[in-house]
């Protein structure tokens, strides 16, 4: 396939560049877990052989001066850098439609939902409990929520990955100390863990607007699990229909907030003439720069933030979060290691789980057609089954599945997934579920 | 601080020429010197004004002074004061994609030194906000500063009737503080007219902290006194860059007025952080002196009161003051007050201060102003007036203070033990401290600097005179001879000048008496005949005079 074709890329490393980096890699004596691989970079996270543009018009002509953490970590492990991907403008969307760049048709990279993305093209996709992997070098879009993720063919490659970009770096404050770490560690290997899983099916995630092809795929891999020898029990998310509108409150605060800092004086696109020239300063170079998604969500995020609203919004959306987060630590048998020791009153395990099992999206990936027909909110229900776990932060691995194996008339539309998430530092048991059903598929 | 309203004006007109606040503090100092005594209080003493009696003025006070520090609040870049433009700035200072906050803890030293002696109430938690604001200082869209919950809360400070507070304040005034913040510092904007803006960011989030007062002030010159202390207390415990003469501070006031005879009633009118009963209180800011704090204050005063007589309402707006101006101006109204919208910052975690940390900072605090004043006076071995103790302490941002203590110090060391016992020398050393050396400097018009006369020089001046050895009319020769750049040690020019007095005998005193009474026949006539016995003290005079002369063996050349 010709990646010009589907606007999957933004830049692409030249084809010289990467031979030679190829052959550099080949007289290595030590050779790193991702020894030669190419790996793409989604095009928000900071490079300083590529621009790094995030698909917004304001860094259309922009370089870092620096690689990201996970680049440098990547190349260290002795993957190249092959180019950097389109997405949504500063990956504000469900469906990389709103680029500067042109909408994409297939994405393949790395980084922060990269559950839907996967989902809905037929790839794993995994995003690892929030502060494991470090976000220096990443553009902010919210803090709070963003997570580097790994969009890959197979959970192998996944972990591959995951396993050379994870690691404390100090020079993200939010990153896993090496204490946490070890506690995490710690806990996880004092658990006496059965071949035999128990896995949850949260019943708040069977929704109307489920359509059948998901649903039906949702069930036969159930059944598959439970074929292998695994339980099944239903379980209750009670806050999971306020999580969306909790996440559309806090995700455009923060952006709102970190978009602030774009307003060409230092570096990224300027408009002509004056600052200031049309009454508010910046206006007029922002007012270029920025998409309609974009604007949206800062106005959107500058009114919750606003003295008047920000007790009924984001205040109000702070505490939905919290109830999220307690609603998957009633449900999994493991702790949340966050959590001081006691305070979660844990009590019979018998009637908890590993881990949870659901779909990534509601629907079939939509066409770029009945997009344009869509209202923004309704573009933000796609969201509903992943935004819970990116709320409470997290581990969630997106699965490829076909519920209609050996039926016909399903081309790359008929691309469903299915969600593993566990509790928070549970990574690798995501993505042992994960190999599972990849395994049966 | 700097600010929306400044952006506004960027917006409208090119700005006024502002006078840098360094600048301005070096001119108030220099006319300070220029005045003669030094004269960090001034006093305010007018009749009463009838408008005064019906209304009461209300004042709280935001300060605003960058903390001592190497690195800056979120980066290790360096902090600076005169570098070149642009040469301290890591990536997360000038908000570049990608980059985030990475909180340097020693930055936090100064500050918590500056809130215990500020006597407020340490938070073990305490958490980082963003304040949104744009304008080309600010680099991120936002300043990051603590509004929910600030890393100090409810300390005050007592101010003291010779500290410049009026008269209508009594003896002492307790003046609350609401919070001390943590928070970052803008970038330097160099105004190239007509539209040019060159940016520096070397300053850059620079930490800062920010005081708020109580509204607990309720007259002009109390609200300059309160800034003058909290600078001193700063400068005391090392907690900011270099003093005033450095433009470490500045401030904005709010001020309101209020009708004597309602304040009972409580429940009426404005209520901030449990004082009740205020006036709507307008917002002054950016002032960067003393002065101007006080006559800021008293021309919005004055205002307001107008407003109100005439049946007027005071709007809730921010103001500015420009120097040397009789009246504050508008800035912005109310409906373009900026909502600032104050989010948690979700890169940074909450800041903890530990017990043992507070413990050990509370144990090595310098002491404070107010402390050593009282030691001065108290302690037998200085002694000191309160008058002279407070001056003191408040010249030249505590340099005079060490200076003198220096000067005590040698001299203990130098006189003999029976000198050494009694606190007169400590007196002695005050007085050359601050009114001998004082007079010099401001004769030559000269700042104040600790090497002009060394301690070790003026302390062998007061040790030859406190022992008898020379005259004070030789011991203030000395001391300006040294003042004008002798480099010779004391010793040596006392030596090789003939300095040292020589006590005469009985013989010569006659003598000189003989000779006195022989020049001056008709004084003696006047005197034995008329029975004018008020010139005998003409003649006494005369023979002291000669005494004195004859007291030192002059080589015929004169000291400059």
């Amino acid at each position: 396939m010709e990646p010009y074709s589907l606007n999957a890329f933004i830049s692409l490393a030249g084809g010289a560049s990467i031979l030679r980096k190829a052959e550099a890699a080949d007289t290595q004596r030590d050779r790193g877990p991702l020894h030669g691989r190419l790996i793409a970079i989604k095009d928000n996270i900071c490079t300083s052989e590529l621009p790094t543009t995030s698909a917004s018009g304001i860094l259309k002509t922009f370089t870092s001066p620096y690689d990201a953490t996970v680049v440098k970590k990547i190349q260290k492990a002795g993957g190249i850098v092959s180019g950097k991907t389109n997405l949504d403008e500063f990956g504000m969307g469900s469906h990389s439609k709103c680029s500067y760049f042109g909408a994409v048709t297939q994405n393949d990279a790395s980084r922060g939902e990269a559950l839907l993305p996967a989902a809905y093209t037929g790839i794993i996709g995994f995003k690892p409990s929030y502060g494991l992997v470090s976000r220096w070098g990443v553009l902010a879009y919210a803090n709070s929520l963003d997570t580097v993720g790994v969009l890959a063919q197979s959970t192998q490659h996944a972990e591959a990955v995951f396993e050379a970009i994870n690691g404390y770096d100090e020079q993200d404050p939010t990153s896993l100390t090496p204490t946490t770490r070890t506690r995490i560690s710690n806990l996880l290997s004092q658990r006496r863990r059965n071949s035999s899983l128990r896995i949850g099916v949260p019943l708040e995630y069977n929704i109307a607007e489920l359509s059948p092809e998901v649903r039906r795929a949702w069930i036969c891999a159930l059944e598959l699990l439970r074929n292998q020898g695994h339980t099944i029990l239903p379980v209750s998310l009670p806050t999971t229909k306020r999580a969306l509108s909790a996440y559309y409150v806090l995700a455009p605060a923060e952006a709102s907030s970190n978009l602030a800092k774009y307003d060409g004086v230092r570096y990224g696109t300027r408009a002509e003439g004056p600052d200031g020239a049309e009454g508010v300063l910046f206006s007029k170079t922002r007012g270029q720069g920025f998409g309609d998604e974009v604007k949206r969500r800062v106005l959107l995020g500058a009114y919750t933030l606003s003295a008047e609203a920000i007790d009924n919004y984001f205040i109000q959306a702070q505490k939905v979060r919290r109830l999220v987060q307690q609603d998957f630590d009633r449900v999994f048998s493991l702790a949340n290691p966050l959590l001081d020791v006691g305070r979660t009153g844990r009590q019979n395990t018998d009637e908890k789980v590993d881990v949870l099992v659901c779909p990534t999206a509601p629907t079939l990936p939509p066409t770029l057609e009945s997009l344009e027909k869509q209202s923004p909110v309704e573009a933000y229900v796609s969201d509903v089954f992943t935004v819970p776990a990116s709320l409470a932060g997290l581990p969630a691995v997106s699965v490829p599945f076909k519920a209609s194996q050996g039926q016909e008339g399903e081309g790359e539309e008929g691309n469903i997934g299915i969600q593993v998430i566990a509790q928070y530092g549970d990574d690798n048991l995501t993505l042992d579920v994960a190999r599972i059903i990849e395994e049966t598929r | 601080m700097s600010s929306p309203e400044l952006a506004e004006r960027l917006q409208t007109e090119a700005a006024p020429e502002v006078v840098p606040f360094r600048k301005h503090l070096k001119d108030e100092a220099k006319k300070r010197r220029l005045e003669g005594i030094p004269k960090p209080f001034r006093k305010k003493s007018k009749g009463s004004d009838p408008k005064l009696e019906k209304w009461e003025l209300t004042v709280g006070i935001e300060i605003h002074a960058e903390l001592n520090t190497t690195k800056k609040l979120f980066s290790s870049a360096a902090t600076s004061i005169n570098d070149a433009p642009n040469t301290h700035v890591a990536l997360f200072d000038v908000a570049f994609p990608g980059s985030q906050p990475h909180f340097q803890r020693e930055t936090l030293l100064p500050a918590l030194r500056a809130a215990i002696a500020l006597n407020c109430d340490i938070q073990r938690k305490s958490t980082f906000d963003r304040k949104h604001y744009f304008y080309q200082d600010q680099p991120a869209g936002y300043q990051i500063t603590q509004y929910y919950e600030p890393f100090a809360r409810d300390g005050h400070i007592i101010l003291r009737s010779h500290e410049g507070i009026a008269p209508e304040d009594g003896e002492s005034i307790t003046i609350g503080i609401k919070q001390v913040q943590m928070e970052q510092d803008t970038a330097k904007t160099l105004q190239q007219p007509p539209t040019t803006h060159l940016l520096d960011f070397n300053r850059v989030s620079h930490p800062l902290i920010e005081i708020i007062t109580l509204p607990h002030i309720h007259h002009p010159a109390t609200a300059a006194a309160c800034v003058r202390k909290i600078q001193s207390i700063l400068a005391s415990v090392n907690a900011v860059t270099a003093g005033m003469e450095m433009g470490g501070l500045r401030a904005d006031v709010n001020v309101s007025v209020r009708e004597r005879h309602r304040v009972d009633d409580e429940r009426a009118g404005h209520e901030y952080y449990g004082v009740r009963g205020l006036g709507q209180r307008t917002e002054i800011k950016n002032l960067s002196s003393f002065k101007a704090v006080e006559d800021a204050v008293i021309a919005e005063r004055d205002r307001q009161i107008e407003v109100l007589e005439a049946g007027g309402v005071i709007e809730g707006e921010t103001r500015g003051w420009t120097l040397g101006s009789t009246q504050t101006r508008k800035l912005r109204g109310k409906e373009g007050e900026v909502d600032y919208r104050y989010m948690p910052d979700p890169d940074l975690g909450a800041l903890v201060v530990g017990e043992d940390l507070l413990q050990h900072l509370r144990s090595t605090l310098p002491m404070l102003p107010d402390e050593t004043a009282d030691m001065l006076v108290e302690d037998p071995a200085y002694g000191l007036t309160m008058k002279d103790a407070k001056t003191l302490v408040a010249l030249d941002d505590g340099d005079r203070l060490d200076y003198y203590l220096d000067v005590v110090q040698i001299l203990r060391q130098q006189l003999p033990s029976d000198l050494q016992s009694s606190s007169k020398f400590a007196k002695v050393a005050a007085n050359w401290v601050l009114h001998e050396l004082g007079g010099l400097l401001a004769t030559a018009e000269q700042p104040w600097t600790a090497n002009t006369v060394s301690s070790a020089a003026l302390a062998s001046i007061l040790a030859h005179l406190l022992q008898r050895q020379i005259t004070g009319r030789t011991a203030k020769q000395l001391l300006s001879t040294i003042f004008y750049g002798d480099t010779r040690s004391v010793q040596e020019i006392i030596a090789e000048e003939n300095l040292l007095l020589r006590p005469m005998a009985r013989e010569e005193y006659e003598a000189l008496a003989r000779e006195l009474i022989d020049a001056n026949q008709d004084m003696v006539k006047a005197i034995k005949e008329k029975g004018q016995r008020g010139r005998s003290c003409g003649l006494w005079g005369r023979w002291c005079g000669a005494g004195k002369r004859g007291g030192w063996r002059r080589n015929g050349r004169r000291m400059s």
